[in-house]
């Protein structure tokens, strides 16, 4: 039935396992079940959840619309310096959360570098409203849908494209109906990563937009706010998370299988 | 795509290696003082940073041979939840007596006294964008103004004084907002040429030695709140000996003397 692994590997990996699991189920062992409602609606839990579906669904989103085409560009375009953008392009993964949002606030602020302009040109205020923890989701986790797309254009075999711009076809159409088919496992794939980041996003969030209920107190905001105040609803809170990505995650298995 | 990821690895362990032999650095320099070197750690409200930080710390080292003081701050609150699921603190200075009261129930503390007071400031970016003269300016609607947290001591003391001011509904219509601890609140003026038009935080924080670029807007008497900090050994501290030095070293007057150039009150 199953072939034996050696006992070393077994073991190290158990203990990887447990690492992983052991946090989530304390959450589980430890929340306080008998105040489950007073303890949701004291943290203000439907608010905070609602933020972060739009938060995360929006920067999604964003990071599609503008993250393919850069996808396309370092996988397909040949031009000085392509390495360099590319290592400049998924540095929000390795970054720590907190120094995008201290960069965000210096560029897109309302006295940053470009930020100024938008404030004083057209009066737009990106800091404390749901745009700022939108834009700081995206920054976090675009390079996911970018890294994706990237590495599925690179599987895809060139030949086809060839073939169907030899049959007559014109760039635009061979992309869009014979290589957009083959990537669009990788697609989803770097959009479900993405929206989970985004769900998760915490540090460039209180950094660059700030905390306030309704505004843009998202699950992770409003956990780490209650954690002071209200541990077990912090608790609820991140079990909601917890949930929530767990449920998408798994759904999404197949997807992320196939793109490999 | 494998050769970048690895890549991205190597630089990254690459980086992670450089900046912990700069930590290294340091720990050797003090490793070669005498062998019995004690680890005190201080867990100080978010608004004790710099005077602590940068000149009680190294002073009371200093003056004790042997003695590295390490400081965890944050907000009184977190500090006070902090010690009591973690308890690893020899000395807890916060910024309101409620949660040194939580640490006396449990897990205890000894030598409690008050050592310092401080009052709120409302302070602005340099250029001061919305035009903030006095505490009833806070009210007018569309000001940006950013508090601490409830709960925080100084988003309690605000709170307090914008209701001593008879704003309190105005002024929190306007907030935009709501930061874990003194710090933080400090950050959204300063960081990336001011975010927010206005916040309070503590006098401590607009004193030249804290070196803060803002602009400060003074709180008038009489609706003014002052926070009066208390320190105290706590229970259990792996170095209660060395606590309770640090602790009379805070209220004798050379400590005092340093917290009155931070912008703090002395008690006496």
């Amino acid at each position: 039935m199953h072939r034996r692994l050696p006992l070393g590997i077994t073991i190290l990996a158990l203990v990887g396992a447990a690492f992983v699991v052991l946090p989530v189920l304390a959450l589980v062992i430890r929340a306080p079940w008998g105040d489950l409602s007073t303890s949701l609606s004291g943290v203000g839990a439907t608010t905070a959840l609602r933020l972060s579906i739009e938060v995360s669904l929006a920067a999604t989103a964003l990071s599609l619309f503008f993250g393919v085409p850069l996808a396309w560009l370092l996988a397909r375009g040949t031009f000085p310096g392509r390495s360099v953008l590319r290592a400049m392009v998924v540095l929000p993964i390795v970054l720590p959360p907190v120094v995008g949002g201290i960069g965000l606030l210096n560029s897109l602020g309302r006295s940053g570098v470009a930020g100024q302009w938008l404030y004083d040109g057209l009066g737009i205020q990106l800091t404390f409203t749901i745009w700022g923890a939108i834009i700081a989701a995206t920054f976090v986790s675009m390079p996911l849908v970018v890294i994706a797309t990237e590495a599925g254009l690179h599987s895809v075999d060139r030949r086809y494209e060839q073939a169907a711009t030899t049959l007559g076809a014109s760039q635009g159409l061979a992309m869009r109906r014979v290589v957009f088919p083959m990537l669009l496992p990788s697609i989803v794939a770097g959009a479900v990563l993405t929206w989970a980041r985004a769900l998760g996003e915490f540090g460039a969030t209180i950094t660059f937009a700030g905390n306030l209920e309704g505004r843009t107190q998202t699950l992770p905001l409003a956990v780490y706010q209650a954690r002071q105040t209200d541990p077990g609803g912090a608790i609820f809170l991140s079990l909601i998370l917890v949930v929530i990505s767990i449920v998408v995650l798994v759904a999404m298995r197949n997807h992320l299988m196939k793109a490999r | 795509m494998k050769r970048l990821c690895a890549l991205l690895l190597a630089t990254t362990l690459v980086i992670a290696a450089c900046s912990s032999d700069d930590d290294g650095g340091d720990t050797f320099s003090s490793a070669t003082e005498p062998a019995e070197t004690t680890e005190l750690t201080v867990f100080a409200a978010s608004s004790l940073t710099a005077v602590f930080q940068d000149a009680i710390g190294p002073a009371f080292e200093d003056a004790n041979p042997g003695v590295t003081v390490s400081f965890n701050v944050g907000a009184s609150d977190a500090l006070a939840a902090q010690i009591q699921s973690e308890g690893t603190a020899d000395v807890f200075a916060s910024a309101s007596g409620t949660w040194m009261d939580e640490i006396e129930k449990d897990p205890g503390v000894s030598d409690r006294t008050d050592f310092v007071m401080n009052r709120l400031v409302i302070i602005t970016p340099p250029d001061n964008p919305a035009d903030i003269q006095s505490i009833d300016d806070l009210a007018t609607p569309g000001v940006q103004l950013v508090l601490p947290a409830e709960g925080v001591p100084v988003g309690d003391y605000a709170r307090e004084a914008l209701d001593n001011a008879g704003i309190l509904d105005e002024a929190l219509a306007n907030v935009v907002s709501n930061e874990e601890d003194n710090a933080s609140v400090v950050a959204k003026i300063t960081t990336g040429g001011g975010e927010a038009d206005a916040a309070i935080v503590y006098t401590s924080d607009v004193s030249d030695a804290a070196g803060n670029d803002v602009n400060a807007v003074v709180i008038p008497e009489d609706v003014n709140v002052i926070a009066t900090y208390p320190i105290a050994v706590v229970e259990g501290a792996p170095n209660a000996d060395v606590a309770a030095d640090f602790v009379a070293y805070v209220i004798a007057s050379e400590g005092q003397a340093t917290l009155k150039d931070y912008g703090f009150e002395p008690l006496a």
